[in-house]
């Protein structure tokens, strides 16, 4: 394979699987809720969280 | 005379008297000097800058005059962090290929910490490949192994620690380029959270998925720098105002009780048999330390992997279209070959991949920090490969090679999570093995934490290669 023909077959499998998944997104989702996610996913402010914690994010 | 068996130790010879910042700095150089022409871990050595920067701290000492936890110990940096009077190859044929109005705040920080500053570090070209060789500045030789590759993109950094050329460097992670050469060539590095330290005044390669961290012999090691190096930066909008905790102060925390997931699925992924006995032995270490240890299930990391890679791409030639578009002549194969992949990238793929990138990270923080309080995984799947794997074949093989290198790295840029690489052994041939350790955002107290721990029972890190004068 040429090496464009195989860039080309890269980037339409990539796009192929973006495509796919993106199906799934609801209309609320957006980019600058990944930040949130950091945020919201982080322990809690003080310190790490108890070992063995099990607190649901 | 101390050798630099980690950071920590030369920070606290000096603090303590045992060693001046200048016989530090001179032991580094003369080490440079020895053994560079073949390591091939600097692109610039500043001798004159460190030396003089060490006889003020000396000064300092002298006078009772404490900078930080880091006063008179000798770091080096990666090629992509602007320093005023130093050039900023980036890894590409240009002397001076990145500006920036501001030198790099993390550089910044550990130098006003008190670090000296040896010189900027060989990496691959733009950052780009996992492997660590470039074709203009000479391939980094992995110390362990000459012939073999050291890991990239932070490839000088890997090399100068593991040979003790500097006490710590900073290295950048795009898609696993500071745990890759960290397992390539048996230190430790951590790649923070997203936004924990600043990315001003360093090379963007992709603005999204780049991380920049420590690189040093130990976890400890990594908590001192990591602690000078995090924080908000009015200088980088993606740097977080989250609360820096006492790195350093939490090592000695707690182990007993804590839940160790170990992530199968990444066990799974064609590892050697030696590799994948040297992780399960790592995370056999955490029970006996008193943690829990049990399997967890993980959510799709290839979608994850497949998210991250499409947003990188597209970022990257999007930040180095001008290079690309001038003097592609000036461009290795392989790099040339990425950006132009990136081109390609319609922009409502590249949106959607952002929105997804989104969603997956609240699906893991939901399904596994629900579960357990770190992850053991393995960061690459077998040991350096000769440097002939890096350079040798034509591009569509060369590109296949180094993606192999980044699968099991790669899906914690996209999460954006802390993780830590740690040396786990050796292989038959004496090629170290590694494993990361990933947490919760923004809970590098925790991963460094059980990082200590892990090298408080283990020996790995105290392993040093035999390098002839």
């Amino acid at each position: 394979m040429s090496e464009h023909k195989f860039q080309q077959a890269e980037l339409a499998d990539l796009v192929g699987v973006i495509e796919r998944l993106a199906g799934e997104l609801s209309l609320a989702e957006e980019p600058a809720r990944f930040a949130a996610a950091l945020e919201d996913g982080a322990p809690r402010a003080g310190g790490p969280p108890a070992p063995g914690s099990r607190s649901a994010r | 005379m101390v050798e630099l068996t980690s950071l920590a130790a030369v920070a606290a010879a000096i603090r303590h008297g045992k060693v001046s910042p200048v016989e530090v700095t001179r032991y580094c150089l003369d080490r440079i000097a020895r053994l560079d022409g073949r390591l091939r871990a600097f692109i610039t050595v500043d001798a004159d800058g460190a030396l003089a920067a060490a006889r003020r701290l000396e000064a300092e000492a002298a006078r009772g005059q404490w900078r930080g936890p880091l006063h008179g110990v000798p770091l080096a940096f990666k090629d992509l962090c602007a320093i005023g009077g130093l050039p900023t190859s980036c890894g590409t044929r240009a002397r001076d290929y990145f500006t920036a109005e501001q030198d790099c705040t993390a550089v910044r920080r550990l130098l006003d910490a008190g670090g000296v500053n040896l010189g900027k570090l060989n990496m691959t070209e733009l950052a780009m490949g996992a492997l660590g060789d470039n074709p203009h500045h000479g391939h980094a030789r992995n110390p362990w192994a000459p012939e073999h590759c050291t890991g990239g993109s932070s490839s000088g950094s890997g090399v100068a620690v593991a040979a003790g050329l500097a006490a710590g460097a900073i290295g950048t992670d795009t898609g696993g380029s500071i745990r890759l050469p960290a397992a390539f060539c048996g230190i430790t590095g951590l790649k923070p959270t997203y936004g924990r330290v600043s990315r001003a005044g360093a090379m963007a390669l992709s603005w999204s998925n780049d991380h920049i961290g420590p690189m040093a012999r130990t976890a400890a090691d990594c908590a001192l720098m990591l602690q000078a190096m995090a924080g908000p930066d009015p200088l980088d909008a993606t740097a977080s105002v989250h609360p820096v905790d006492d790195y350093v102060a939490a090592l000695d925390g707690p182990v007993r009780g804590l839940r160790i997931g170990v992530a199968e699925a990444l066990l799974g992924q064609g590892l050697t048999a030696e590799m994948q006995a040297a992780v399960r032995a790592a995370a056999s270490v955490f029970g006996t330390l008193g943690a829990r240890v049990e399997a967890v299930r993980l959510p799709d990391l290839q979608a994850v992997a497949d998210v991250t890679g499409l947003i990188s791409r597209s970022e990257g030639s999007t930040l180095h279209a001008g290079l690309l578009r001038d003097r592609p002549e000036e461009l290795g194969a392989f790099t040339r070959a990425r950006l132009e992949l990136g081109l390609g990238v319609p922009a409502f793929d590249y949106l959607q991949a952002l929105r997804l990138r989104a969603r997956l990270a609240r699906s893991f923080i939901r399904e596994v920090w629900g579960e357990v309080d770190a992850l053991v995984a393995p960061v690459i799947a077998e040991p350096a490969p000769p440097l002939s794997f890096a350079v040798e074949g034509d591009v569509q093989t060369i590109v296949e090679r180094q993606g192999r290198f980044s699968r099991l790295t790669r899906p914690f840029n996209g999460l954006g999570m802390p993780a830590l690489s740690l040396p786990c052994g050796f292989s038959a041939a004496g090629l170290p093995l590694g494993f990361q350790l990933v947490g919760r955002p923004f809970d590098e107290a925790i991963v460094l934490r059980l990082g200590h721990a892990y090298q408080g029972a283990t020996d790995w890190h105290r392993r040093v290669p035999a390098l002839a004068a």
